[in-house]
Order: structure tokens, then C-alpha cells, then sequence
């Protein structure tokens, strides 16, 4: 594959790998060849910029570095007259346009440009005439300001929206030295993946309204996290001027996320200041308290239940998870401890599914043969992921197979697709792994069955959401799985998109009613949904919530607010107040990522460190030392005391977590699958061999709609959109993005009641209703209509209890 | 001295245009004789032995291109460039719209040699009326069988697709043309790769100029040697060369290559306006550098004898200037072109062609001083050789050229313009600087 | 660094988007590939586009053709025209809008129904195409009916100085003939006959 061979670069021999470009090369020989354009996250090399042009002997005319291939015995030059001529002369034309706005300039500081003027540049330039000048600066979104002037024409941007987001909303407009880098008819650049560009851009002309003037490079800090505002756990470095965060940019991990951010985890910072922000510990009806008091009174409610308690954890960290966990079983004597939204997998199935040899990395999508994505839009559930896929895709040409309910973002790309009725992923999986076992044609996976059928390399992501249907379905999954088998084919492999960011650090730190920490057998306790029916019926009477809404984020809001108003006692943690917090007797408040330290799992098994790079406002406390105390209040000690400790014992109780240091952790992270530790992980009663036959389809697939009369009657599907919630509602620069309900149904339905986009409905079922705009998709098939989970006003929660649903779409009155 | 034509023979008959025309001067015989007859190398060879140069500009040799696609099942295309974009340049036009039929058949046949299946002409959008002529000439050749599926039954396929353009010089450039066809802006690609090996659609592409591509059906039915029996021995055959300027009769003329370039400018265009005299010219399109009259005017007029005299012949587009002709204004004009027209992909060019036409303008304003010009001087340095594609270079040439020939015009420009705004302001005159027609 | 660019130094006051500062809700609606029934594309603008994907390898090819047809049709590349080629072609609407502002004889303004390019470049300049310019520009007036802009060769340096009209060309031309030729276009006559490019006979006259 790739040879290694030498070059000569300013007479010095350097180690190189042939084919890469020489720009790549003489980097890891310490050899520094000024760039602009270049920047191999984009793609192929353009070559435009013309900065990087070196000498290679044998070849008369200069050579852009960034674009030749490292060819062995290659001669190079970086530093003769002709080179710093041609380089000098670069930056000259560079700076004919570009105005000397240093000084006021947000990139000032850390500028290329800067940089390699003073390093490479002619230190005057002869250019006298008036310069190119734009109106500036200008929104170019409501969170990104363009100065055009500053523009250098790097293609950066540009090639970030053709060929990484491919959302090809941001272009070059004109020609020559007056193209301008703009959007159709100057609508707003709005696509959850645009704020990179502020981090690629390598002038001042992309900057960040919510960093403007906020700061300057000489009183900043970078310091490196981990963002745990959805799954795909984004590296990040937070910038942290006055102990607070003013931005937050990439941090490059090829295994995680590639080097870049989705606005979310790159805005979403700004939430953390917002009022409903809980800064102190306070009791029910608003009363302020001290920290002991409150810790008292939690733990008082919660003993006076004896036993009769469970705990729902939501968004935190493997040693807050664990020690939750252990604050249930062991000083509660409870053992209804869960941290999903709803039913999900078995322990059975989770031990099937972390096999080693059956999960796949990020880095396995890369050289995917082909992609198959079941009952997940990446996009709203782990955005990162999408443009992995995308990446994959148009680089190395994976082929995109894809099975969900709802249109998603790549549907373009894919190869095939299986659009399922709500519900209907496990006959989907069935139907498939039938099809691939018995190699027969047709049926209703038919395209999905050919596209997969003889590929070697074959990735499956996974939505975590499938389990909703049943245990059935990940049976169906792991059937696929062995009738592609995935065990034994390197790269191939199974990825998991769950439905928190941190699902899979808090099932194998024990949050599971059926697994203990390690995914160990422990007694079976509630899960989510049966311990709402037992909060009603009285079978429980004390609730811990730890960074949870259930009024907000779990099916069945009526329910939901029974079973809260039933409880005895309730104690919340939480970062925000809440529909769920005001139902609570005690709430305390919670660290956000930026501010705590700790351990998260990435779906891949890798774990990784979130660094306390901020300060706590208010009376805030760190919460492992909270939940520490809160046990010891319970009178149960846990010999933690610190983050240092609760990581200790986490790694202690995990045995496939067994010894890992922090220093492994490092930076990057480690999967635990690549340890030795991995052994650890407890065999699967009945041997391994699970998935050799269907344990049948358990599934409940949606119910064929009825015809309706005056409007329609569709099956309702739901989403979780990527922009529901605090970090729209709480954050002022994504205010703007916040999703208001919206039905999405086919034209042939929206034709047949009469109904057009922006039209005001009531979606009923059974009595409730939500209000929603009509938004007509021609992907969307006929009879299934979909509305958004969690939103404010109108949240499709409140027309869920499990099963999917029948509704009616009607006009609503004005 | 009379034209030797061979590609604009007959093409005073309008009947030429049309199919039935073509075949009545013997049109389409080759074809059917190199479809039904001929191998793919043996129509190769022909065309590698026939040294045809590329008409477009680079003058390279168009069997050889030919020859670097690679063989094999991936699917190959055909572009023929007509773009025309260059100043100067208007032989292709002639030869769309008096014989479109010749360059279908050329196109045809070159499709065989290269064994590609699909065939564009890009046309530069202007060319309305020549494209309407190819349009309805392509829609006859179809229609007789000599495109489509299944050529004449011989089982090979050629699909031809006349494609205009919006208007854009740098689509000429061949790597921007395989961009603008596939529907993006028209930005030249960095090479390598070369579209031979990875070109539209990123298959193997042989790309030709009109002119060229219209030789192929003479050199196919007579032969290599008969060919070379035509021009000199680095530049066979013959070249339609479009004269125009400051002469009596500009057109297009075609004429053996080689021959003394006075004869193309005086006895074929005529020579000077009256009471003028020849001060310079642009010897291939305004890419190329400057002669004065005495450096070119007894040149052979052949590439070879081009290159030497440090020009070239490029598209073969003479531009003659005469004695009332200001270079200043020449260079400003030629300047001007190449920054209206420069993609802005790369810098050297993007930034390097507005400079240049900034300090220009000042130069002919009178508000430039010597150092100006030394400034120009050497941003055409920084420009050569430093850009993606050679447009950058197109302007530095001529340019530079002219500040170096003709310095002290330049030198004159600056005080005379500064003289005539002086006098201006004591007595509202204006002074013309440009040509006087 | 000092600034070459005079007071290039901007004020620190900038303003920010109005949405950020003063709690306006922004435009949230991006330009994606919009679909066809939210459109209303004209069937055989619809039909014209689909044949002219159907020429190419790849649909993306037919952008240039495409956009074309929507200036044909509508007399430049109206948003409504380009959202509606984008829409049959499932691209972004901000892509076709790239690709026609990088071409010349692609509008993305209104202008007027006739065109009239004078050429100015070298050859035609050396032979009066400045003035030929002047002289359009003056018989036009103003008038929003047409389009007089000077032009790169347009490859008619033989027939110098030149203009093309309504995409035929003419010349050589006088000052009066402009004239002439506003006249015929505003009364909807044949414009100048006798100068049509087609008609000329090839300069060396016919074959010896
Ligand atoms: C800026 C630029 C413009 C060009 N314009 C044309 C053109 O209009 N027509 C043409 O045939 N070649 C043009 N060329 C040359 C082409 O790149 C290419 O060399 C030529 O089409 C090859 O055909 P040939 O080998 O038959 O000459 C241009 C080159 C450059 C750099
Ligand atoms: S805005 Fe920045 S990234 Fe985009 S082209 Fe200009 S300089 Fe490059
Ligand atoms: S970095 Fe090589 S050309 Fe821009």
C-alpha cells in the first residue's frame, strides 16, 4: 500500500510516505511552507492560492506543494531566491485588497495572514491604488459576520459547504476580483453545520457574532473538553476569558468528529448564563436554601420512602452515573435505577451488541464499502455523524443504504432506501436478514438486500430509538448482523446512535434496571415507563431526577404529570428550571459540561474526558461531591470524595473499564475495546452465537390509517429535532432557530385534505390535540404524518404512550 | 500570393452547410471509410504521423494527446473547443458556420481514434447563430446515421452534444471547460492530472480546438504524408488565420504555414490604411507578445519561427497596429481583457491583472511616474509562471512585452497626458490618446 | 503594518446583526433544494430542463442550458426563475445563482429585453468602438427597454468595428447606424440588413 521513501528538503533528508502531498511531508520534517487554501479536511487540493510554491528540481516551473505527490529521491527547495520571490510576490498581491484593519480586527492575533506576512511577505507593498471595497461588515447568518474586504478568495468556506456539509448554500458570486462569497438572493446562511466556517476562514472575513469584540488573543485560554450536548461528543476547546467561556471551536480528532463542530455544541455555550439557570440549591415553591439543608431535606424525603424510590438519569457522567446508581441499590435499597426514555434493550442484548468484534469505530465509516443507517436521521441525533457519512460517501465512494420512518438529511446520497411505517423497524431487520440469509429478491427490503448483499465492509448505524419498539428489534438487528456477518469482517461492524449523549457511559456505569455497573446481573428493578404507572398507582413514592425533564422529553405528558403530582417526594437535579423541577420538593443545581469535570463513553466505547474549564456560577458545586454527600447523608459512605476518586471506583466496578488511567484518556480518548480490559466483559449466557435464528418480529407496526373525512387521518410519527430545547429556548444567538411544531405529510395527503405548507392544524388523537403548521414534503409517504418531540408549545409527548398512534389533521380555527 | 485552402474550401457555397452540400464536395466518405474500414490505431497513427498541431494555442501535437488516453472499458469523452474567446480570434467561427458538417465528421473520427463514446462542442455563448448552424447540422448528421447509436451499423456508438457557454473567456482554458461543462463555475483544475488521463466526468478526455478537430477528416482521407506535404516540417498543413486591425481587408485567411508573415498582413489583408505604416503586432491573438514590425514582419509565419523570436503563434490571430495606434492604450486594452476575464481562482492572476490595469490606467492618465512602470514591469514577473492556468501569464506576456519594447511611449504617455491635463485645465482642451480611425 | 488604505481602520462600534442585539427573529429559512410543488414551475420550463438533463452523463451538466432557458423565458435569471431551475434539477438554488454570476450573458438583475454589445477590445477599439459604444448608448437614451453594454471580443474582429444585437452580429458600423439599428429594434423591423455578419463573403473571395 503506502511506501515510505525519502526526499531531500533544503538539503536535509525527510521520511515521507509516498503519494502524500509534499506540503504534508515537509511539515513532519519541520520544514514550514507557508498555506491558505490547503487544508485537507476540505478534500482534494485546489491549488488556488498559490502560496505554497516551492522548487523541485528536474521540474523548471515552481510547484504548488500543497498538490504534488511525494514521489522518492523528489529534490525540493523551500528557501532559494526564486521561492521567496514567488512567495513574496504572493503576499503582495494577497495584500493588494486586503485592508490593514489588524488592529480592530477579531482575528487579530491569530491570523494566517498575519503570520505569513511577517514570515514570508516583502514587509512593504508598492500597491498605491484604492482597494476593493463591500459594504461590512454584514450578517451573513444571524451568527456569523462576513467582512468581504478582509476576504482573501481561499475557497475555504466554500468548499466546506460543497464538499463537507454539502449543503451548498454558501458560494462564490461574480468572477475575477470581484467575486464575493455569498448566498442565493443574500438569504441567511442557516445549516447546523455553517459555524466551522469561523474556525477554516483564515482572515478575519468569517467571524463570530457572539465573539465579536469579546476578546482578545493575549488575555484568552484555550482549554480542551469534550461537548456532551448530544452523542457525537465533539471535541472542543472552550475559550475562556475572566474563568468564563466567550467560544468554543474544534478540536481535531480524526476518531471522533473529524475536526469539526455542529452550532450546537459551537453556540450552545451561551445557554449557560441564561436566568432559568438554577444557581443554588432551593426547595419546593422557590425557597432558597443552603447546601446542607437542601442535602438534608433530599435525603430525608428520600429515606422516608424506604425503598419505595427510583432514579431517572438523563444528561451526566460516567462517575455521576455510577455513583447514582450505587446511591439506589445501595443506600436507598431500591432498585429501579434507569437512564433511558424508554423501554430499550436487555442486558442480553446489550452484552450482544458491545462484543468487541461486532462494534464498529468512527474511523471504520471512513472505509465503509457500504453504510446502512436504520431508524436514525444523524442529523438531528448525532449531526457529527452526518458528515462522516457524507465524507465517506463522496471520498471513498461508500454506498449509503438507508431505513428509517422519516426523510433524513442523506437521503439524497442513498443508494437505496426503505421508508417503514412508524414502527416498523423490526419487520424491517426481519425482512432483511431473512432476505440476505435466504439471498431471495424483492420483498419489502428488496433494493436494501441488493445493495448489501456481497459488500465486505459493512457498517450499520443504528438509532438507539429502535428499541422503543421492543426487544424484538434488536433481535432483528443482531440478525442482520450475523447474516452479514460482521464478526468476522474487518471494518464492518455495528454503531450505535442513542438518544442521549451520554447513553452508553451511564449503561455501563449500571443506570440500567436489569445491569449493574459493567452491565453485571442485578436484580430487576423499573424502567423509565413502569416507574411513571408505579409513581401513579403508589407503589412509589419518592422520585430522584438527575438532569432530567420527563413533563418535556418523555412520551405521555398527562401521565407524566400524574405520576409527579402523585410522588411524595421529589428531588431534581438540574442545570435549568423546568416544568419537572417546579413539581420537585428539592432541586439542586447541576454543572454543565464546560464546568465539570469527568468521564464520558462515546457510542464507539471510547472513553473521554470532560475538563472543568470554566467557573460555576452562583452556588454551584461540583456534582460528584454533591452526590458523594447526598450518600453519606443517606448514611452510606462510598469512599468517594472527588472527581479523582469517583473515577477510581468507576473503574474498579467496570471490569472492561479496569485500570485505565487518565493519562490513557489523554486528549484523544481510548476505547476500551482496544484494551486488554476487554476480556472483562461478561460472556453472554448461552454463548455468543446469538442472532443464529429470529426470536420473530415483536414489533407493533404502525395501523393502517383510515380514510378520513375533512382532513386526515395519517400515522403520526415523531423526531427529536436537532434544535428543540434549552439551546434554542435558553440561548439568545440560536433564539432564532427554535422549532416551532410543525406537521410534515405528503403532498398526495396534504392534496387530499386540502391542506398547503404554513397552514395552522390540530393534530388530535384520543382526545388531546396539538397545534402545528402544515409542512408538505415530498419525501414524506403517504398516510404517516410526523411532529416534533419536546418542543414548547405543543409537544408531540403529549400524544404518545408508546404505541404509535392514529391522528387526525384538521384545520384549526383561527 | 493566393490561400491554399483546404478547410475553407468551398465555403463561399452556402449549400456547404448542409448535409446534402457536405456530401456533394465528397463530405462524410472518410467517415464511412474510417468507421467501416479502420482500426482506432491505425486512424491514431495517421493522426500522430500527420504532426497536426493543436489550432487552439499550445500547438501541441494532437495525435500525440490522442495517444495518452488510456484504453480500456471507462467511458471517454470528446470535447472539441469553441470557445473562441481570444481577442483576435475568429477562424473557428468561420469554419461552424460556412462548414459545420466537416468539423462533425472530424469529430467523429477523432472520437474513433480515442475511442470515446460521448462528444461535446463547447460553443462560446455569444456565437448564437454559429451554434443554431452546428445544432441543425448535428440534428442532419443523427438523423443519417452518422451519430447516434450504432454508427452506419458498424455497432460503435458516438453521442455529440453542442453545448453553449454564457460567456467567459477562461472557459477556453481546457480544464475550465470540463468544469463549466459539468455545470459549475468555469475554474480551471490544477494539472495533473491531465483531462487525458482524468477529465470530464473525471474520465479520460481528449480535448481539441475547432480548427484542429476539422482537419482530421483531409488527414484521415489522404493520408499523413500528403498532409506534410503542406507547411513546414515542425508545422504541417495549413492554418486559417484571422487577420484584423489596423488593415485594409481583415478576414480570415488560410494559408500554408510558413509562409512570410508580410504576405499574410500585406498582400492578403492588404496592408496598412492609407498613408499609415505597420508599427507592431500581436502574432497569435492577444496572448501572444508583440512584434514591432521590423522584429516580425519577415518571420516566417510557422510556430517555430514564432517561439524564436521569444512570441508565438498560438491561435494564429495577427493584430496589426499601426502608427496611430498608442501602446500605452494597447497595453491597457489587452490588460483590461484579462482582468475582466480572469476566473479569480489564484491570486497571482486574480490580483496581478487588477494591479496591472490600475497602474495603467494612471500611465495614459499621466498620473503614473517611471517607477511606475517598473512596477508594472515586474508585477508581470510575479505573474509568470506563479498562476493555476496560463491566463495570468496570457496578460503578462504581451504586456510585458510591450513595456519592455515600447518604454519609452510608455515614458511619453506619463508627460504627455500630464502635459495635455495641464493644458486642459488652462484651456479645456481635450486631447485624444487612442487610436485616431 | 500601517494602512496603505487610508482610514481603512473600522470603527469598533460595529454593528451586529439586528437579530442578535436587538431581539429581532431573524430569517431562519435556509435556501435548500426547494421542491418542485413549492415552486410553481411552468410545465414546459419544467419539460425543457428535464430534456436538457437528459442529454448529459450527469443532470449537473444541464446548469448552463437551464439557466438559459429560465432567461429566455423570464428576460434575466429572476430568484423566482433560478429556485424553480434548481428545484427540477435538486440543487440549491444559491449553486445555479454561483454558476450564472460567473458568466457574462447570464443576468442575475432585470435588464432590458434588447441586448446590444458593443465590442471594445483591441481590434475593435483600433477601428472605433469606443465611439460605436457612445453612439448606442446615445440612441438607446436611456430608454429601460434596452441593454447597451460594451463587450470583450466577441470574435468578429474582421467586421470591426462591431456590435451583436439580440445575438447577431454586425458590422463594420457607424455612429449612425446605431441610430439606425435602435430605430428598427423599437419598431420591430429587421435590424441592418446589409451589415449581418452572415451575408459578408469570405475576404479572399471565392476559392481560385
Ligand atoms: C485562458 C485560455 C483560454 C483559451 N481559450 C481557448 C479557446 O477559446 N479555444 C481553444 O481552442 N483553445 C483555447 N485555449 C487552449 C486550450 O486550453 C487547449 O490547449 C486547446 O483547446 C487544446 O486544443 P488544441 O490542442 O487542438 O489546440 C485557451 C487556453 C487558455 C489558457
Ligand atoms: S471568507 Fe475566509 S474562508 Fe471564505 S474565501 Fe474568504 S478568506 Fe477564504
Ligand atoms: S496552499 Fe497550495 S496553492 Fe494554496
Amino acid at each position: 500500500m503506502s511506501r515510505e521513501v525519502t526526499i531531500v528538503i533544503d538539503g536535509r533528508e525527510v521520511g515521507a510516505v509516498e503519494g502524500e502531498m509534499l506540503h504534508d511531508a515537509a511539515k513532519r520534517g519541520d520544514v514550514e511552507i507557508p498555506v491558505f487554501c490547503y487544508e485537507p479536511k476540505l478534500g482534494d487540493p485546489v491549488g488556488a492560492c498559490r502560496m505554497c510554491l516551492v522548487e523541485i528540481e528536474g521540474i523548471p516551473k515552481l510547484q504548488t506543494s500543497c498538490s504534488t505527490p511525494v514521489r522518492d529521491g523528489m529534490v525540493v527547495h523551500t528557501r532559494t531566491d526564486q521561492v521567496k520571490e514567488a512567495q513574496s510576490a504572493v503576499v503582495e498581491f494577497l495584500l493588494v485588497n486586503h485592508p490593514l484593519d489588524c488592529p480592530v480586527c477579531d482575528k487579530g492575533g491569530e491570523c494566517p495572514l498575519q503570520d505569513i506576512s511577517m514570515g514570508w511577505g516583502p514587509g512593504k507593498s508598492r500597491f498605491t491604488d484604492p482597494k476593493r471595497h463591500f459594504q461590512k461588515p454584514l450578517p451573513l447568518s444571524p451568527l456569523v459576520a462576513i467582512d468581504r474586504e478582509r476576504c482573501i478568495l481561499c475557497y475555504r468556506c466554500v468548499r466546506f459547504s460543497q464538499e463537507v456539509s454539502e449543503d451548498a448554500q454558501l458560494q462564490l458570486l461574480e468572477r475575477g476580483d470581484r467575486t464575493f462569497v455569498g448566498t442565493f438572493d443574500d438569504r441567511p446562511y442557516v445549516a447546523p453545520f455553517h459555524g466551522n466556517i469561523t474556525d477554516i476562514c483564515p482572515v478575519g472575513a468569517l467571524t463570530n457574532y457572539t465573539y465579536r469584540f469579546r476578546a482578545r488573543p493575549w488575555d484568552i485560554e484555550e482549554a480542551g473538553s469534550v461537548c456532551t450536548l448530544c452523542p457525537s461528543q465533539c471535541n472542543v476547546s472552550f475559550t475562556i476569558r475572566d474563568e468564563k467561556v466567550k467560544r468554543v471551536i474544534a478540536r481535531d480528532n480524526p476518531d471522533v468528529d473529524d475536526g469539526w463542530l455542529c452550532d450546537r455544541g459551537r453556540y450552545g455555550f451561551e445557554m449557560f448564563d441564561a436566568t432559568e439557570r438554577v444557581r443554588a440549591p432551593r426547595l419546593r415553591g422557590g425557597t432558597a436554601t443552603d447546601w446542607e439543608t437542601a442535602i438534608a431535606k433530599a435525603a430525608e424525603g428520600l429515606s422516608a420512602a424506604k425503598g419505595a424510590v427510583a432514579a431517572l438519569v438523563g444528561d451526566a457522567s460516567n462517575e455521576e452515573g455510577y455513583l447514582l446508581q450505587r446511591i439506589t441499590r445501595e443506600a436507598l435499597g431500591s432498585a429501579n435505577v434507569d437512564s433511558r426514555v424508554s423501554r430499550g434493550a436487555s442486558r442480553e442484548s446489550l452484552l450482544h451488541l458491545a462484543r468487541p468484534e461486532l462494534s464498529a469505530k468512527v474511523r471504520d465509516i471512513d472505509q465503509a464499502e457500504v453504510i446502512l443507517i436504520v431508524g436514525s436521521d444523524p442529523m438531528h441525533a448525532s449531526p457529527i455523524l452526518d458528515l462522516r457519512v457524507r465524507k465517506a460517501m463522496r471520498r471513498k465512494g461508500a454506498r449509503l443504504v438507508l431505513a428509517t420512518d422519516r426523510p433524513t438529511a442523506l437521503d439524497g446520497g442513498a443508494e437505496a432506501i426503505s421508508r417503514y411505517a412508524p414502527g416498523g423497524a423490526t419487520l424491517f431487520l426481519s425482512e432483511l436478514a431473512a432476505a440476505l440469509r435466504l439471498n431471495t429478491e424483492g420483498g419489502a427490503a428488496g433494493d436494501c438486500t441488493e445493495a448489501l448483499k456481497d459488500a465486505q465492509r459493512v457498517v450499520i448505524l443504528w438509532g438507539e430509538r429502535i428499541g422503543r419498539e421492543g426487544e424484538g428489534a434488536l433481535h432483528a438487528l443482531l440478525d442482520v448482523a450475523a447474516a452479514l456477518d460482521l464478526k468476522a469482517n474487518e471494518g464492518s461492524g455495528l454503531l450505535e446512535i442513542p438518544e442521549a449523549a451520554n447513553a452508553r457511559g451511564l449503561r455501563e456505569a449500571g443506570c440500567l434496571p436489569d445491569a449493574g455497573p459493567g452491565l453485571s446481573e442485578t436484580g430487576p428493578g423499573m424502567t423509565t415507563e413502569e416507574v411513571r404507572a408505579a409513581l401513579e398507582s403508589g407503589e412509589l413514592s419518592s422520585l430522584l431526577l438527575f438532569g432530567v425533564d420527563p413533563l418535556r422529553d418523555f412520551p405521555d405528558t398527562e401521565g407524566w404529570r400524574r405520576a409527579l403530582a402523585a410522588a411524595d417526594h421529589i428531588v431534581c437535579f438540574s442545570i435549568f428550571e423546568t416544568d419537572s423541577t417546579a413539581t420537585a420538593d428539592v432541586v439542586l443545581p447541576l454543572e454543565t459540561h464546560a464546568e465539570k469535570d469527568g468521564t464520558v463513553t462515546y457510542p464507539d466505547g471510547r472513553l473521554q474526558r470532560v475538563r472543568s474549564s470554566a467557573s460555576r456560577p452562583g452556588d454551584i458545586r461540583p456534582n460528584v461531591g454533591v452526590l458523594a454527600e447526598l450518600s453519606l447523608a443517606l448514611g452510606h459512605d462510598t469512599g468517594v470524595v472527588s472527581q479523582p476518586t469517583a473515577f477510581e471506583a468507576l473503574t474498579e466496578a467496570v471490569p472492561f473499564y479496569a485500570d485505565i488511567t487518565d493519562a490513557e484518556i489523554g486528549g484523544r480518548g481510548i476505547r476500551w475495546q482496544e484494551r486488554d480490559g476487554a476480556t472483562n466483559l461478561p460472556p453472554v449466557a448461552g454463548g455468543d452465537s446469538r442472532g443464529a435464528t429470529s426470536r420473530g418480529v415483536s414489533g407493533e407496526p404502525a395501523p393502517a390509517p383510515g380514510a378520513g373525512s375533512g382532513g386526515a387521518e395519517l400515522v403520526l410519527g415523531t423526531y427529536r429535532d436537532l434544535w428543540v430545547g434549552p439551546i434554542t429556548e435558553l440561548n439568545p444567538p440560536l433564539k432564532f432557530l427554535e422549532p416551532r411544531q410543525t406537521v410534515e405529510m405528503s403532498v398526495a395527503d396534504a392534496d387530499r385534505a386540502g391542506l398547503k405548507s404554513g397552514d395552522e392544524v390540530l393534530v388530535a388523537q384520543n382526545g388531546s390535540s396539538v397545534r402545528a403548521a402544515v409542512v408538505v414534503r415530498e419525501r414524506v409517504q403517504e398516510g404517516v404524518c410526523f411532529l416534533i418531540e419536546g418542543t414548547a408549545e405543543g409537544n408531540a409527548n403529549g400524544l404518545l404512550n408508546g404505541a404509535p398512534v392514529s391522528v387526525t389533521v384538521e384545520k384549526a380555527g383561527p | 500570393m493566393p490561400e491554399t485552402r483546404m478547410l475553407l474550401k468551398n465555403a463561399e457555397d452556402p449549400r456547404l452547410r448542409t448535409l446534402a452540400g457536405y456530401k456533394g464536395y465528397g463530405g462524410y466518405a472518410t467517415l464511412e471509410r474510417a468507421y467501416r474500414e479502420m482500426e482506432a490505431d491505425e486512424v491514431l497513427k495517421e493522426l500522430e504521423d500527420s504532426g497536426l498541431r493543436g489550432r487552439g494555442g499550445a500547438g501541441f501535437s494532437m495525435g500525440k494527446k490522442a495517444s495518452f488516453l488510456p484504453r480500456g472499458e471507462m467511458d471517454k469523452y470528446l470535447c472539441c473547443n469553441a470557445d473562441e474567446s481570444e481577442p483576435g480570434a475568429f477562424k473557428d467561427r468561420e469554419l461552424m458556420q460556412r462548414n459545420p458538417h466537416q468539423l462533425i465528421e472530424g469529430i467523429a473520427i477523432a472520437a474513433l481514434a480515442a475511442d470515446a463514446g460521448h462528444a461535446f462542442i463547447f460553443i462560446r455563448g455569444e456565437y448564437d447563430s454559429q451554434a443554431d448552424v452546428l445544432d441543425a447540422a448535428v440534428a442532419e448528421a443523427y438523423e443519417a446515421g452518422y451519430l447516434g447509436v450504432d454508427i452506419l451499423g458498424t455497432r460503435r456508438d458516438l453521442e455529440l452534444v453542442v453545448h453553449r457557454g454564457a460567456g467567459a473567456y477562461i472557459c477556453g482554458e481546457e480544464t475550465a471547460l470540463l468544469d463549466a461543462l459539468e455545470g459549475k463555475r468555469g475554474n480551471p483544475r490544477l494539472k495533473p492530472p491531465f483531462p487525458a488521463v482524468q477529465g470530464l466526468y473525471g474520465g479520460p478526455t481528449l480535448i481539441n480546438n475547432v480548427e484542429t478537430l476539422s482537419n482530421v477528416p483531409h488527414i484521415v482521407a489522404h493520408g499523413a504524408e500528403w498532409f506534410r506535404g503542406f507547411g513546414t516540417e515542425q508545422s504541417p498543413g495549413t492554418k486559417v488565420v484571422s487577420v484584423s486591425g489596423r488593415v485594409r481587408r481583415p478576414g480570415n485567411y488560410e494559408v500554408e504555414l510558413g509562409i512570410p508573415t508580410r504576405e499574410l498582413v500585406y498582400d492578403l489583408a492588404g496592408g496598412p490604411l492609407e498613408g499609415r505604416e505597420v508599427k507592431a503586432f500581436y502574432p497569435g491573438g492577444s496572448s501572444s507578445p508583440v512584434l514591432s514590425a521590423e522584429e516580425g514582419l519577415d518571420l516566417p509565419y510557422s510556430f517555430e519561427a514564432m517561439a524564436e523570436a521569444g512570441s508565438m503563434l498560438g491561435s494564429g490571430s495577427v493584430i496589426v497596429a499601426d502608427d496611430t495606434v498608442s501602446i500605452p492604450h494597447m497595453a491597457l486594452r489587452t490588460a483590461r481583457f484579462y482582468h475582466h476575464e480572469s476566473c479569480g481562482k489564484c491570486t497571482p492572476c486574480r490580483e496581478g491583472t487588477n494591479w496591472t490595469v490600475k497602474t495603467l490606467e494612471r500611465v495614459v492618465r499621466g498620473e503614473a511616474t517611471p517607477m511606475d512602470l517598473d512596477i508594472v514591469a515586474s508585477v508581470q514577473e510575479n505573474i509568470m509562471g506563479h498562476c493555476l492556468c496560463v491566463l495570468g501569464d496570457s496578460m503578462a506576456m504581451p504586456v510585458g512585452a510591450m513595456v519592455r519594447k515600447f518604454r519609452d511611449e510608455f515614458e511619453e504617455a506619463i508627460t504627455a497626458a500630464e502635459k495635455a491635463s495641464r493644458l486642459d485645465a488652462v484651456q479645456g482642451v481635450p486631447e485624444t490618446l487612442g487610436a485616431a480611425t | 503594518m500601517s494602512p496603505v488604505d487610508g482610514p481603512g481602520i473600522v470603527n469598533p462600534d460595529l454593528p451586529v446583526d439586528p437579530a442578535v442585539t436587538e431581539g429581532r427573529v431573524p430569517d431562519r429559512s435556509p435556501e435548500e433544494v426547494p421542491e418542485l410543488h413549492e415552486v410553481g414551475c411552468p410545465a414546459e420550463l419544467r419539460e425543457r430542463i428535464e430534456e436538457l438533463m437528459s442529454r448529459y452523463p450527469d443532470r449537473k451538466s444541464a446548469s448552463i442550458p437551464a439557466l438559459w432557458a429560465v432567461q429566455r423565458l423570464y428576460g434575466w435569471c429572476t430568484p423566482e426563475g433560478v429556485r424553480q431551475a434548481a428545484a427540477v434539477m435538486r440543487v440549491t438554488p444559491a449553486y445555479l445563482e454561483s454558476v450564472a454570476s460567473f458568466y457574462d450573458l447570464l443576468h442575475t438583475e432585470p435588464v432590458g429585453a434588447h441586448k446590444v454589445a458593443v465590442c471594445t477590445n483591441i481590434s475593435c477599439w483600433m477601428r472605433g468602438g469606443d465611439e460605436l459604444l457612445e453612439a448606442f448608448r446615445a440612441a438607446a437614451g436611456g430608454d429601460e427597454d434596452f441593454l447597451v453594454t460594451g463587450f470583450e471580443c466577441l470574435g468578429a474582429c474582421d467586421i470591426a468595428p462591431m456590435a451583436s444585437i439580440d445575438e447577431r452580429y454586425f458590422g463594420p458600423l457607424e455612429g449612425a447606424e446605431a441610430q439606425a439599428a435602435i430605430a428598427q429594434l423599437r419598431a420591430g423591423e429587421d435590424v441592418l440588413p446589409e451589415k449581418a455578419l452572415e451575408k459578408r463573403p469570405l475576404p479572399g473571395g471565392p476559392d481560385a
